[in-house]
């Protein structure tokens, strides 16, 4: 960990070819002239922030960073070339039906070894229903063309608890996922957000228990395929976690970039203007929170409790210079005595059900 | 003014039939002051009180107005209020009237309370003007309006005015029957002073103002004066009338209807219906009529955070100050912390409370389910009357209990007698008579418990009705049934705020459904929680809240942070509102389940 800079960044393209109905995210249906003048601002940034080039991971992220045109495509990987140097993982978001051929090979001749898919779901309706335009032959496409590409780290979005879904065509799906070998997966529970198209068409999820049926039956389904469960929703074989999304959950400094991106350097944290128009004009316009400790040490547990390992007890200290045993001493030993946290030397980490219920653990974090 | 020449009446009628139109119509129709000035003087005279914390109330306007006959009259129009709950208030108005001008709606005909408020006023001995009104509606029937008044209370509405309030067409024609038809006031100047309080209302600097009329006798200021009921003795500092403009006087001759004021400090003082008399030569007997009120719905009021207890109390001393019926008392509930247990003269009075109290002095308040008092009497021959299900001794001690009656009156359209038996049926009521009054419409006569009236027997009815049936009701005493206290337990443990007093035929469905109702409002927690109906330790319904299995963020990176925190500061706020009854966390809403079960459980 590079003590002075961040040594992770975070890039985002804020365009997609069609917009879905769960996502509340920073996005607009891609127009081949918003996005040369949008890469023109990305460009912009870049020459006026002046990154650290020592960066360990690179994730680029969206919106759909392929809905780009290939021209485009390579523009952005030609902007983020000098950073890329010395990462170990350098991800890319794809939605399968936006990755040609063309784009695969850029992406492989640029460096970018692993892609992070949105499959959602193998069932057509259920797609449908979400807006998404691919089925799961184009993922299974997708990956073939990125293995083939010499870009075999990928993981898969999968989505559950949706309106109308039914265990069996959850079950269904992660088989066709699990079918793809894929070293990740993500699993997310649908929430319904309120600047969403379903938020907006009053859409709920499923009832709680239903989706705690399906939350239980993912964990089994896919420990015994190997497997390791190590964040709340994430799933990686063969020790390949995603390194850069680990640096949120160890609540470390990464850069954010592109129009609507969030970033975290030492105790502020910026938040990018998520209109497009006002990015343009001027792509350091920014919003800037300064956190207290108090605010530190609750974000620092709110994301370490989502992995398995749980929060770092030495890395706290390092960070902060206080440890969380002095911070938090009532709250985690009530919290330990009703079952839901661990807390040994080294790590302060949930049970299995604490880990269910982090909400119910953090919100009594609050002061 | 010569007492030959005034006029002293009041306007009654059923709900919405039109009678703030006419008042209005009335006022302008008669005032010396241009239509334009008076409202202009209104408002601004409104505004200044305001400022000085009065509660505005017209309750009796004089105006002059000159008859047909060229002779000048001066008129007391004295305001009724105008609910059931209120019916003492309203005969005592009565009381200090001659006439009554009877609005009856063209499109609607004879309401409940049009004869509830007609036998009010015939008790009064008072000479009653019918009165057509909104004549200009297509749908107005005024022939058929008028034969219905005939036949149903018999009186003679040969001539009476068919008018439309709105539009001012034949106000005049209520005017000069007005004059016409209402006897001057009787009594004499020179006799000792009687008069009839017949409102009153607290100004922060004068204290209480009593509003009289003067039976016999007369009232000037400098006068020491004792009211005769509550025995209190004061000197009129000063009198007046309104019209509508406050204006003093030296002396309120006999017949007049005005105000006084005396450095009253307690509106308990000053008992509507009570008689006022000089302190020095008073009149040997107070006029008849005077009744104690005493409330007949009670509840828990608590505040929703527990810091302002304070300012709900300080909250109910303002209120109370112009509001001798209602009463309180401080309360501690084990669930909802410390509040009042409130009296009021019925569920409209209450509703007027709690919202005064939300709107007016900002409170979030908890309010638990409405009682009333029953009389426990026990073994060892004494009697209790319990306000709150809670206090109510265990059964064991008990010889019997019993519940406050109504009579009922509704009156309703053909169409709907079935629905509306059937909703009497349910509510414990006992049939007694059933008249056709007209062509298509009925008077149904029930005897009901009245804390079934208070358990929104008003909504139910409107609905199964279609809004066509109307009610008035009497409280006739109190009657022995099999009354069982039924307690709400979460997690083993009971809730003191979510008893109810209940007839034991009933007590297994209620019970059933306010579990099943908890159960929906309460939201699952780390730990299974049992929801069980008890009569005295017998368990007689039971659920079970399912534990919660999970409660996490789907996703959260380096972008989510603060959308995702502020989430969870969400929820923290929505935990701290809830109320925690041990280890349970228990929104406020479930509070009041036991309220809204009825209407929506069958």
């Amino acid at each position: 960990m590079n003590a002075e800079h961040p040594d992770a960044l975070y890039v985002h393209i804020p365009f997609c070819r069609h917009i879905c109905w769960y996502c509340d995210f920073c996005r607009t249906v891609y127009s081949e002239a918003q996005a040369d003048a949008f890469l023109a601002a990305l460009d912009k940034e870049f020459s006026l922030r002046k990154f650290s080039v020592q960066l360990d991971t690179i994730y680029v992220g969206g919106g759909t960073p392929t809905s780009l045109n290939e021209r485009q495509l390579e523009r952005l990987l030609q902007l983020l070339a000098p950073y890329a140097r010395e990462v170990r993982e350098y991800t890319v978001e794809i939605n399968p039906e936006t990755l040609s051929e063309e784009k695969a090979a850029l992406l492989a001749e640029y460096g970018v070894n692993r892609a992070s898919i949105g499959m959602q779901s193998s069932d057509a309706g259920l797609l449908k229903l979400m807006n998404r335009r691919h089925t799961f032959t184009d993922v299974q496409s997708c990956t073939e063309r990125l293995q083939r590409h010499g870009i075999e780290n990928f993981s898969l979005d999968l989505m559950y608890s949706l309106p109308g879904q039914t265990m069996k065509m959850l079950e269904s799906s992660v088989e066709d996922a699990l079918s793809l070998n894929p070293y990740h997966l993500s699993l997310y529970s649908l929430s319904i957000e309120e600047n969403s198209v379903f938020g907006k068409r009053g859409y709920e999820a499923l009832d709680e228990e239903t989706e705690a049926d399906m939350y239980e039956y993912i964990c089994r389904r896919l420990q015994q395929a190997g497997y390791e469960h190590y964040e709340t929703s994430n799933f990686a074989r063969d020790g390949k976690r995603s390194l850069h999304n680990t640096v949120y959950w160890q609540y470390r400094d990464f850069y954010g970039a592109g129009c609507g991106a969030s970033g975290k350097e030492g105790n502020v944290r910026y938040d990018l203007t998520r209109s497009l128009k006002e990015y343009i004009q001027d792509p350091l316009k920014r919003q800037d929170t300064v956190l207290t400790p108090q605010e530190q040490y609750f974000e620092a547990l709110m994301m370490s409790l989502r992995l398995r390992e749980g929060l770092d007890k030495a890395r706290f200290f390092r960070m902060f210079g206080v440890s969380i045993d002095d911070v938090y001493r009532d709250e985690i030993a009530e919290e330990c005595r009703r079952g839901m946290l661990v807390n040994t030397d080294e790590r302060l980490y949930c049970t299995d059900r604490g880990w269910n219920l982090l909400n119910e653990i953090l919100v009594d974090f609050i002061a | 003014m010569d007492q030959n020449h005034i006029r002293n009446f009041c306007i009654i009628a059923h709900i919405d039939h039109g009678k703030s139109t006419l008042a209005d119509r009335i006022l302008e129709m008669t005032d010396t002051v241009k239509e334009r000035d008076m409202k202009a003087q209104i408002l601004d005279e409104m505004e200044l009180e305001r400022e000085r914390g009065i509660t505005i109330k017209l309750n009796a306007v004089q105006l002059s107005y000159t008859a047909k006959n060229g002779e000048e009259y001066l008129f007391n129009l004295i305001d009724t209020p105008g609910h059931v709950d209120f019916s003492y208030e309203v005969s005592r108005s009565l009381a200090a009237c001659e006439g009554a001008v009877l609005v009856v709606d063209a499109t609607q005909g004879v309401q409940a309370q049009t004869l509830a408020n007609t036998y009010l006023a015939l008790d009064n001995d008072l000479e009653i003007i019918p009165v057509i009104n909104k004549c200009d509606m297509p749908s107005a029937r005024p022939d058929f309006v008028k034969q219905e008044i005939e036949n149903i209370i018999g009186l003679d509405c040969s001539d009476a005015p068919e008018i439309s309030a709105r539009t001012g067409v034949n106000v005049d024609e209520v005017l000069e029957q007005i004059v016409e038809k209402i006897p001057a006031p009787g009594g004499r100047k020179d006799r000792p002073l009687q008069a009839l309080v017949f409102d009153s209302f607290y100004d922060s600097y004068r204290g209480v103002i009593a509003l009289v009329r003067i039976r016999e006798g007369q009232l000037s200021v400098g006068d020491r004066i004792r009211f005769m009921a509550t025995g209190a003795e004061y000197e009129v500092l000063e009198a007046g009338i309104r019209n509508p403009k406050e204006v003093p006087v030296r002396t309120l001759g006999c017949g007049d209807v005005g105000w006084f004021a005396a450095s009253i400090k307690s509106i308990q003082d000053v008992q509507v219906g009570d008689t006022v008399t000089s302190a020095v030569k008073g009149a040997e007997d107070p006029l008849p009529g005077y009744k104690h009120m005493n409330p007949m719905v009670f509840c828990g009021f608590y505040p929703s955070d527990a810091a302002r207890y304070g300012d709900l109390r300080d909250a109910l001393d303002k209120l109370k100050l112009n509001d001798a019926a209602l009463v309180y008392e401080p309360e501690t509930s084990q669930a909802l912390g410390f509040g009042f247990r409130c009296g009021f003269l019925g569920l409209l009075h209450m509703d007027v409370i709690e919202e005064r109290l939300e709107r007016e002095y900002g409170l979030d308040l908890i309010a638990t389910a409405p009682s009333v008092i029953y009389h426990v009497y026990l073994s060892d021959g004494t009697m209790l009357a319990i306000d709150n299900p809670a206090k109510m001794p265990d059964a064991s001690k008990i010889d019997r209990v019993e519940e406050p009656y109504v009579r009922a009156e509704i009156m309703c359209p053909d169409t709907y007698i079935g629905s509306v038996m059937e909703l009497c049926q349910g509510k414990r009521g006992i049939y007694k008579d059933m008249q056709v009054i007209d062509a298509g419409r009925n008077s149904l006569v029930y005897e009901l418990p009245l804390s079934e009236i208070i358990f929104d027997f008003f909504d139910r009815l409107k609905s199964c009705s279609k809004g066509y049936a109307s009610l008035d009701y009497e409280v006739i005493g109190y009657r022995r049934n099999d009354l069982v206290r039924m307690d709400i337990l979460l997690n083993g443990e009971q809730v003191d705020a979510l008893s109810v007093i209940i007839h034991r035929s009933e007590a297994y469905a209620r019970g059933s459904a306010i579990t099943v109702k908890l159960k929906q409002l309460i939201p699952k927690q780390q730990f299974e929680i049992p929801v069980q109906a008890a009569i005295g330790g017998k368990v007689i319904a039971r659920t079970n809240i399912k534990s919660l299995r999970k409660n996490v963020l789907a996703k959260c990176y380096g972008g989510d942070i603060s959308r995702k925190k502020k989430l969870l500061e969400k929820q923290k706020e929505g935990k701290k509102r809830m109320k925690a009854v041990g280890s349970v966390i228990v929104p406020q809403e479930a509070f009041m389940a036991v309220l809204s079960m009825d209407s929506d459980e069958r």
